[in-house]
């Protein structure tokens, strides 16, 4: 119980979705009823909202900002650009399926999704985390050799240790 | 007897304090025509903060935290509650006054531990903000205790029950205004939340913080909540009989702290500071003066 | 055990320790533990004991006394137990292949001095001891040239302006009262003009007051203290600026005697407010500057200063609980002041000598020991509660409160706040904070620095759980000199006006330490991470390059700057160069050319002429 209704979002502007949080969060989609507050830094939030299109070079930052949160963390991906690489299908920058790098654990599609999706998407993770599908986290850490793989196939060399197999 | 009040006390201050915390949230929502997070909601933060995972910077970082919430809870144990305190005074004032000050050393100490310049910087800021609200803050605390001649409060509280509420007294309702003044300052709520700031140093001395060690950091920042009106009640309002009457005058002198709180925006250092010696200072002074020779 | 004995085995020892030197460096090291250790142990066993003879009759007419009674036992104790631990780190800090052949010598003999100093029954062996004990400070000040030759030469001079004050003042004594042993001058100065009083006042506190740093008398220290080594900063910072605060205590309540003292003047204008004054402006002056500082040593110096001024407060406010407060303080302040420069000193040697704070950071990794000493020894500066540091200030803030004097409590409370500030640069520059690249293989403190920082650390935590114990001394003493008895418990004190029990106040605090400390450790465990996994907004950056140090506090220092100036030392400066420049002038008058000296030669002889004919040429 305390997970679903306490989210803390990761203040991590990845793309051009941004733009849709904060509408989200002040007075006319208070978001704060939903127990959804910006965190400050990555150990002390449980979601992390990638919104819109992740380059090669965001990528980087995303993966360590999320191999720095604690356990348990939910992954929302919003728009079409993680999907399937959306606007950006055929860019050589950006990345099309987010899901081969980082677990997620919801999409919202939509370029970009309204603070009603939004809204819909978190009631739908609350569902999820009830029921113990949103295990994201549990993933990661199961099949992280293939992961961590895949990123280094596309980043190159990474400069952080693996993670270590705790917990 | 005893072992039941050292049990329940700090446990009614950790109450009141995230009572007091939710309704900071709920009245900057409706103050912001929001609707909120509940009134419980700070209670659902600790719960999820318990069971989540975290990391550690080593031994001073566990020993910092341990301290600051210690010194909050042994504050609490030495203060009267609507009733005497649990603990038999030992010191008096003096002695709250520094137990006080273990909370933010605490946090100093395990920001610093955590190697990172965001937690140096925002351990230095703490620092300069709690210096710069104790120069208004001892000169009104002296005024009290110069006036009724003690460093003892439960002799204040006393004395206040024998003959009227201090801040009816012309010198004392100086220094009285000036703690109003101040009070925003010792809780660390806007506009004096520059040593916590999310957006510019990623939350200061709290940015290595997860799961377990930000649990135990929002339950010191609500028995710090407490005390900062519960010193102001037993100095100024004359305690009271039962908990429920200090609760409710306590909630009284809140209800300022939570408006100003929900309406205006965060000073920088140098302004904070600026303000704290200037208005505060030159009333709670003139309030000392007027203890002193009137 | 004669007093005679104690001090001919210091002052052999110091002989000694040259020679030995010269023979084997172990011979000389176990020389100097033990000719250190003896008077500590010796002193030990005399508690209680009120005595004292003549050792030496017919010095120029004068018998030189040495007397013991309970406040020269505090003193003494003091003095010889925290040189017995400066000898013990100085062990290991005095590397061989240095100049280190007079060091010890001059160690041990700084060591005697002082016990000369308190244990001294009589104005003319106080005069001498303290002579020897000034120049044996300048010699070991400047044990490392250079820097410390300016910072020594400034020490000399101001301390010589010292010694004369003394002088005129014992002579003035000697013509006004007939004798010079201590115990029997206040008696024979009863009927003396309240005049006379002051004047003695004012060439005592001279001196006293520029050994006891009081502001304004305090621009020798930071220098001096900064650049003397390591162990001797922290004897000098310790015990040495103490024994001014012994001889204030000597001079307002043995010499003048309590009543004449405190009978002085006229409210605001009595010099015991006065001096309070000094005091409280000495606090708030040197906390303020201390912040500033970035060499530790100097930080150090001037937080001495501070400290020494709270001491001082408590001395010359006049309760009884005050003058306990400051002796009390005096006691905790040796202990914690000697710890920090010891710790400071520890890095200091390991680090080959960086004292400067911008450049260190970290090394709680590497020197756990030491980092977990400093931790203690700044707790301890700042007062809190549980240490002994808290105590004394409580009874200091006690006293001025409940004596009407709510601006010099302000001062000592708003003084603590700034100690907080540099308490925690101290420890955040050097042991918190990002570990250098340069400093991965720093080993830990060697044996012979752990053992005094431990036994400092120790005497810190057991004064503040059971401040009992020395409370019982103090308690002594200040019924000797003339004010109530307190109410002295074990774990603190009952008074009519607040009670402090620091057995509660431990309870209190273990409790909650423990409720926390089991909340923290339930559960799942939380792996331990080092600097590379910090935060930093998603990237990875090199763990040493983003340590925050430089301009630790400098919003509050931009405010404060135009204030913070030392007005003291600027006003010496100007005069040491105006003087230089008028002997520059005078100098003029050796022209190097002989004509000009016939020419001098015989305009003396001329105006000697004069004189004998009574100006008159004319007849």
């Amino acid at each position: 119980m305390g997970h679903k209704y306490s989210l803390h979002a990761v203040y991590f502007c990845t793309g051009c979705g941004i733009i849709e949080i904060p509408p989200a969060l002040t007075a006319r989609w208070d978001a704060e009823r939903f127990g959804i507050i910006p965190a400050a830094a990555p150990r002390q939030a449980n979601l992390f909202l990638i919104t819109g299109y992740v380059s090669l070079k965001t990528l980087k930052p995303i993966i360590r900002t999320y191999e720095q949160m604690g356990e348990p963390k939910f992954t929302v991906a919003f728009g079409s650009c993680p999907i399937n690489g959306g606007m950006y299908w055929d860019s050589y920058n950006t990345v099309k399926h987010l899901d081969r790098y980082l677990p997620i654990d919801g999409w919202i599609a939509g370029c970009m999704p309204r603070p009603e999706a939004i809204f819909t998407a978190i009631t739908h993770l609350w569902g999820m985390i009830d029921r113990g599908e949103a295990d994201g986290y549990r993933r990661y850490r199961r099949y992280y050799r293939q992961y961590r793989a895949n990123q280094e196939r596309v980043l190159g060399r990474l400069d952080w240790p693996p993670l270590r197999g705790e917990d | 007897m005893r072992i039941a009040a050292i049990v329940f006390s700090p446990l009614l201050a950790l109450a009141g304090g995230l009572f007091f915390l939710g309704l900071a949230r709920k009245v900057a929502a409706r103050v912001g025509w929001r609707c909120g997070p509940p009134l419980v909601q700070p209670v659902i933060d600790i719960i999820r903060l318990l069971n989540q995972s975290s990391v550690s910077h080593g031994g001073l970082f566990s020993l910092g935290i341990v301290f600051a919430l210690a010194g909050a809870a042994a504050v609490v144990l030495f203060l009267p509650l609507g009733g005497p305190p649990p603990f038999r005074e030992s010191g008096g004032l003096l002695a709250i006054l520094y137990l006080m000050l273990l909370a933010p050393l605490g946090i100093a100490l395990s920001g610093g531990a955590a190697a990172n310049p965001n937690s140096s910087i925002g351990v230095s800021r703490s620092l300069i903000l709690t210096l710069a609200y104790e120069l208004p803050f001892l000169l009104i605390l002296l005024a009290v205790m110069t006036r009724y001649g003690t460093i003892s409060l439960v002799k204040i509280v006393e004395s206040q029950a024998g003959g009227g509420w201090a801040i009816f007294s012309l010198p004392l309702l100086l220094s009285g205004i000036a703690y109003l003044l101040i009070l925003p300052a010792i809780l660390g709520f806007r506009p004096f939340e520059i040593a916590n700031a999310p957006q510019e140093i990623a939350s200061g001395a709290l940015v290595e913080y997860g799961g377990r060690f930000l649990a135990l950091a929002t339950i010191q920042q609500a028995l710090n909540l407490f005390i900062g009106p519960a010193l102001f009640v037993n100095l100024f309002l004359g305690g009271a009989g039962n908990p429920l009457f200090f609760f409710a005058k306590m909630l009284a002198v809140f209800t300022g702290v939570l408006l100003v709180n929900a309406a205006y925006p965060r000073l920088r250092l140098e302004q904070a500071v600026g303000y704290l010696w200037r208005w505060p200072t030159l009333i709670a002074l003139a309030g000392l003066a007027a203890v002193m020779w009137w | 055990m004669k007093l005679e004995l104690i001090l001919a085995v210091a002052f052999g020892g110091a002989l000694a320790a040259y020679p030995a030197g010269k023979i084997s460096s172990r011979l000389r090291n176990i020389l100097v533990v033990g000719a250190a250790l003896f008077p500590a142990a010796a002193l030990a066993g005399l508690y209680g004991v009120r005595t004292g003879n003549v050792f030496y009759s017919g010095f120029l007419g004068f018998p030189l006394i040495l007397r013991i009674d309970t406040l020269s036992w505090l003193f003494a104790v003091t003095v010889s137990v925290l040189g017995a631990l400066g000898a013990v780190f100085s062990l290991g800090y005095i590397r061989e292949g240095e100049v280190s052949d007079f060091y010890y010598p001059n160690f041990l003999l700084v060591n005697t001095a002082m016990l000369g100093v308190v244990l001294a029954g009589d104005l003319v062996s106080f005069f001498i001891f303290w002579e020897v004990m000034s120049w044996a400070v300048f010699l070991l000040i400047c044990h490392k040239r250079g820097r410390a030759l300016a910072a020594g030469i400034k020490y000399i001079v101001m301390s010589l302006i010292g010694s004369g004050a003394i002088f005129i003042a014992i002579l003035s004594l000697r013509s006004a009262a007939g004798t010079l042993v201590i115990s029997r001058i206040a008696p024979a100065l009863a009927g003396q003009p309240p005049g006379f009083l002051l004047w003695l006042l004012l060439l005592f506190s001279t001196a006293f007051g520029i050994k006891n740093a009081l502001w304004p008398l305090h621009a020798w220290l930071p220098p001096a203290h900064s650049e003397a080594p390591s162990p001797f900063s922290a004897i000098l910072s310790g015990v040495l600026v103490k024994i001014g605060t012994y001889g204030f205590i000597l001079l307002f309540y043995v010499l003048i005697g309590r009543n004449a003292f405190l009978g002085l003047g006229r409210g605001w204008f009595s010099p015991s407010h006065l001096l309070s004054l000094a005091g409280g402006v000495t606090i708030l002056v040197a906390t303020f500057i201390a912040l500033r500082q970035d060499d530790a040593k100097r930080l150090l110096a001037w937080s001495t200063i501070a400290q020494a001024g709270y001491i001082f407060v408590g001395l010359a406010f006049g309760t009884g609980l005050s003058v306990a407060g400051g002796l009390l303080h005096f006691l905790n302040h040796a202990v914690f002041k000697a710890l920090l420069f010891l710790a400071v000193g520890t890095v200091e040697f390991r680090t080959g000598g960086v004292r400067d704070l911008n450049s260190l950071g970290g090394l709680s990794g590497r020197m756990p020991f030491t980092a977990a000493a400093a931790v203690v020894g700044v707790a301890g500066l700042i007062g809190v509660p549980l240490t002994g540091g808290f105590v004394s200030k409580w009874m200091l803030y006690q006293a001025l409160i409940l004596g009407r004097s709510p601006f010099l409590a302000f001062a000592a409370l708003f003084g603590t706040w700034g100690t907080v500030l540099y308490g925690y640069k101290l420890i955040h520059h050097i042991f918190l904070g990002q570990l250098d690249r340069k400093y991965d293989g720093l080993r830990p403190a060697p044996f012979s620095m752990r053992l005094p920082m431990a036994v400092l650390a120790l005497a810190v935590m057991v004064f503040g759980v059971f401040p009992g114990w020395p409370l019982t001394v103090i308690d002594n003493i200040i019924g000797h000199l003339g004010f109530d008895p307190l109410g002295v418990t074990a774990g603190g004190m009952i008074s009519q006006s607040g009670a402090l029990n620091t057995l509660n106040l431990l309870a209190a605090v273990l409790v909650s330490c423990l409720l926390a400390a089991a909340v923290l450790k339930a559960g799942r465990k939380t792996p331990r991470v080092g600097p590379e996994d910090n935060y930093a907004a998603g990237t990875v950056v090199p763990r040493d390059r983003y340590n925050f140090t430089v301009s630790f506090y400098d919003p509050l220092e931009r405010m404060l700057k135009p204030y913070l100036r030392d007005f003291a030392d600027e006003f010496g400066r100007k005069l040491t160069g105006r003087g230089r420049t008028f002997f520059g002038l005078v100098r003029r008058i050796y022209t190097g050319d002989v004509r000009d000296y016939v020419l001098y030669i015989v305009v003396f002889l001329a105006l000697l002429i004069l004189t004998q004919l009574g100006w008159r040429p004319w007849r």
